[in-house]
Formats: C-alpha cells, structure tokens, sequence
C-alpha cells in the first residue's frame, strides 16, 4: 500500500499574527510620494488622489494610499451642478464616510471632543495594510505654511479600545511610532488645543481621518496652519487646482520637510500542520523505475531484498479520493530504510 | 522552477492545482485523511552498495542532492510513490496493461484492463481501480474509465469523458477498465498521417506506474 491514513493527533491548528511593513517597497517609511496627473485629471481625480512611491509610469510604480477629502457642505470641489448648491464630490465623500464609520447620516466625526464638518481621508491599498494596521506602528510627517508635525495613534495610551461602524478606532495625537509628544502647543493627551485630536485611526479597514481643523491652527495652538479650498467650509468653494483639497494634503505630506510615512500592517495566518509519521516498517520500497531491474520487477541490489534503503523527497497529502490536495518537498532527501522512522511536520497557510 | 535551500532541511509545501480547484468548489472534497511518500528525483543508479569507503557511504551520491520546489501540478508530482511492502519483497508490483504501446485507427476503439503484478502475493486487479492520464485529449472522441463507483470516482470520469475539445490538455479518468475511441476529427492531423500522445496509468494501491505511447493513424 502506498497511503498511510492520517488520524486526529496529526493535525493541528495554529493562528499567529503577522506583521509587516505597509509599503510595497518593503521599507517601513515611505518617504517618496508620487501621483498621476492621469489619474488626478480624470474623473476619479475629482474625489481622490492615489498615491505611488515611484513615478507612475516606471514598473515598479504602485498605489500605495488615496487622499480623499469629504466635507459635508460639498465645499472644496465644483457642484455637479450649478443650479444645486452643496452636491459636490466631497459632499459624496462625507456621506461615504459617514455611512461607513458613523452610520448614522446625521452623526458627525468627533475628533477629540470637537466636531468637525470635514476630514481628510487617507486609505491604504487593501494588499498593503493587509489584516489590519498594526497599532503604535504610525508615523505620519506633514508640512505646513507654518512648521512640521508628526503624529501618531493613542492607542498606547488608550485602557479601553473605543468602537465605531468602521471596528476599531483611535485618535491622532501629536508624536511618532506609538508614542505621544506634548509641548505648548497641545494638550496632555497630544491634541490641539483648540481643535482637539489631529483625527482618527482605523485599523480595521486600513484608513486614517486628518481633522483639517487641527492641522489648520498655527503652531501656537498646536497646528502647522494648513489650508487649502475648502477649509473654510461654509458654503461652497469653487475648485481650484492649485489649493485642491486633495492636493493639498498631498504636498503637505510630500513636501521636504515631511517626508515621511511609517506604518506596518498586519494579518493573520491560519496553519494547519501535518504531522506525517512513516513508521519503520513502511515505505521502504520504491515504485521509482531506477529502484526497479528488469521487466518483471526485480529490485535494482540484491541488497535491498532484505535491506531496502528509500529516499524521500516529496510528501503528498490527499482526500479520501486520492485526489492529491497538497504536495510537500524536502529540501534534500531523507533516508528511510527498516531501522528508521520519520517525523515530518508540513505547515500549510491559508 | 528553484532548488530549495539544502543547507537546512526544511519543508516546501504547496496546495496543488486539484486542491485549490476543490478548496474553492466549496464541496466538503478537501478534506486531508491520508498521506503517501514518493522519491521523484532520486536515481537509485546512484547508490553505490561496493563503495569502497564503506556502507556509510554508499548513498554518498544522493544524501545531499539540492532538490527543486514543489510542483503545483498535481500529475507532475508524487510520481514514484514509496510503498509499504513486507522486508524480503524480491518483486516490485509493476503494471501490465497488455500493451507496450498502443496504436489506433482513427475512430477505432480498445478496451484497457491493467493488471498488477507482483502485488499481495501475485497478479492482482487492485481494488481502488486505475487511474489512466492521456497527455493530449484531444485524440480521442471517447477516453471513460469504468467499474470504480464511488461518488468522486463517478464524478471526476463524468467530467472527464468529454473529449475532443480542441485545445491540447491531459485527461485523467479512473476505473478498472479504461476505454479509449479514437477521433475522426481530421483536421487535427493537419499535413501528418498520425498523431501521438503517452497514457500513464498508476496502480491507486499499489503505486505502480506505467507509461505507454499512444498513435493514432489518420485513416482518409
């Protein structure tokens, strides 16, 4: 017989959290931003930005993250139309967002404990976040017309995690990797001053909110006085390409003083490991044509009458079928005669 | 295709195009309950049992041989299966198919029956059937393996049987009997006068494996 049935302390099952970097370079900051003027003059350029780490036309280009801008005035970007004020791409973009994080279409995002009206949202490609983001890995460098600040998750600092629409999330606070920078400028938990925390953290669906109304103070107050069209969000703005919202962030993330964007991801890997046990008095003959002299089946030594050696080199895991499911190989050939007993673990990931 | 680092023994394992196919149909088939071992690569040619140095050494040749990473396809790996057989086994089981090679007629037909030989005391017809692999379908307008039937056996010929379906793929069906019809599709043959391909059965007990060449002749 050429099968060995496998019985129930041969299998077990093991989960383990994996974490990587967020960024197909492999690097854990991203510190060169690209987009495409292709994608950004396009219909999608009206509610996002993709964002890449090489310029878009070289192979080893790659989205890495999108910039969206909502607000809930549909400030920042031209109305649909003109006769209807208030529908813009970032009126679509708040509901989206509120819908997905709030799903109340009357709740509003509350950052820190001031509630804001607009937000920039920052969202990883699915392949590169992964699971999830993994917590206290944020580092997050923007410029404005007025210094630089990075910031980061309270998740650190956090003795229970806070739950929305959107699973898990935090605030952003003044600091970098996990912990928390204070001065003047913001209060003990990290936040502005004025405009309380510099956004949100989700996790679980890989994305990050910017409060523009915390990046806008000056650095007095805890800010590095972004602006862009839109931030003064009532009413509408007309669109203007230059201060575009989303184009804004964009330099202020790229620009030389910032620079830099640090984040890893995470998931989780589900094993399933066999334990495959050929015991002493199996598998020691071989079907292997060199194994075999002759036409009527004589083995290649006499020696391997009474004293076979085999070598393995390939396990195969099957159904009840015989359908071939899995095929392990050894990475060199392992010995097996009647002295001699194997134990072989093979790691399957799904 | 790379070789596997050898400096270390490590294990590379891979789900098979067979079992990703039955993973995503969902249908309670990927299930593993039972392994097999197989020595694809070693050449026991290599094995030198008069090595001068000693009994320790007559396996020199292959102890470290580099081995390449796990193929995907399932009938390209697990091959030469290593079988269980009682110490004193003089005999391999090896397949007789009745032929050495088979040649056929466009649109003639021929019925298979393997036999095992040198298996659980002497020729034998295994219980589990036969499975039969034709390398390229499409020279038969009937390829239907018959007389194993459980469900999966059932279900695998049932999807299998369809026959010339214009592109150049392998086909494995399993029973006990395997009947074989070759096409009268003429256009196949293009300027040639016959067409071949190989049919490799393998024994589902015993492992034994045999793999014959296949002509068929265009008649007009």
């Amino acid at each position: 017989m050429s099968y060995t049935r496998l019985v129930a302390d041969d299998f077990v099952v093991s989960s383990d959290a994996i974490s990587s970097t967020c960024w197909t370079t492999g690097n854990p900051t991203l510190s060169t931003f690209f987009t495409s003027s292709t994608q950004a003059n396009g219909s999608s350029g009206n509610y996002y930005l993709n964002v890449y780490n090489t310029a878009s036309n070289e192979s080893s280009s790659a989205v890495q993250f999108g910039i969206a801008y909502g607000n809930s005035y549909g400030s920042g970007s031209a109305n649909y139309n003109s006769a209807v004020n208030g529908k813009s791409p970032t009126a679509t973009i708040w509901g989206q967002w509120q819908d997905l994080v709030l799903g109340d279409e009357n709740a509003n995002f509350v950052f820190g404990a001031v509630t804001s009206s607009q937000f920039f949202a920052v969202t990883m490609e699915r392949a590169c976040y992964k699971d999830a983001i993994f917590l206290g890995s944020l580092t997050l460098k923007l410029s404005g017309s007025q210094g630089v600040i990075t910031l980061t998750d309270n998740s650190q600092y956090v003795s229970t995690v806070p739950y929305c629409e959107a699973g898990r999330v935090f605030q952003l606070i003044s600091g970098s990797a996990g912990t928390k920078y204070t001065n003047s400028g913001t209060t003990t938990d990290g936040y502005s001053v004025n405009s309380g925390s510099y956004g949100w953290l989700l996790p679980d669906i890989g994305a990050i909110l910017l409060n523009p109304l915390a990046l806008g103070e000056p650095p007095i107050s805890g800010g590095i006085s972004f602006t862009f069209s839109g931030s003064a969000y009532t009413g509408n703005v007309a669109y203007n390409a230059a201060t575009n919202a989303n184009a804004s962030l964009f330099r202020a993330m790229s620009g030389s003083t910032a620079n830099i964007f640090t984040l890893n991801s995470q998931e989780t890997i589900t094993s399933d490991y066999v334990f495959v046990r050929p015991r002493s008095s199996e598998y020691n003959y071989s079907e292997n044509p060199s194994f075999i002299s002759g036409s009527t089946g004589e083995v290649l030594y006499p020696q391997f009458i009474n004293n076979p050696q085999t070598y393995i080199t390939t396990i195969g895991l099957y159904n009840d079928t015989n359908d071939l499911l899995a095929v392990a190989k050894l990475s060199r050939p392992l010995t097996k005669d009647f002295t001699k007993e194997a134990l072989i673990r093979v790691k399957l990931d799904f | 295709m790379g070789y596997l680092n050898n400096t270390v023994v490590t294990v590379d394992a891979i789900l098979t195009d067979t079992g990703r196919q039955l993973l995503a149909q969902q249908n309670g088939q990927f299930q593993i309950t039972q392994f097999a071992l197989a020595d694809d690569e070693i050449d026991y040619t290599l094995y030198n049992p008069n090595h001068p140095s000693g009994s320790a050494y007559y396996g020199q040749a292959i102890d470290n041989m580099p081995l390449l990473e796990a193929f995907p396809q399932s009938n390209q790996v697990m091959k030469y299966k290593l079988v269980t057989l009682p110490r004193g086994t003089a005999k391999m089981p090896i397949l007789d198919l009745g032929y050495n090679s088979i040649i056929l007629k466009q649109g003639a037909s021929l019925a298979i029956t393997p036999q095992t030989l040198n298996y659980q005391g002497g020729n034998t017809y295994e219980t589990s059937g036969y499975s039969a692999t034709i390398s390229d379908i499409r020279l038969f307008s009937n390829f239907q393996g018959v007389g194993i039937n459980t469900p999966a056996v059932n279900a695998l010929n049932v999807a299998n049987q369809t026959t010339t379906i214009g592109t150049s793929v392998s086909k494995t069906v399993v029973g006990t009997t395997i009947n074989l019809t070759a096409t009268t599709v003429n256009t196949l043959f293009s300027t040639q006068t016959q067409l071949q391909a190989t049919l490799t059965v393998e024994g589902r007990d015993s492992g034994a494996r045999l793999t014959i060449p296949v002509t068929v002749i265009k008649v007009s």
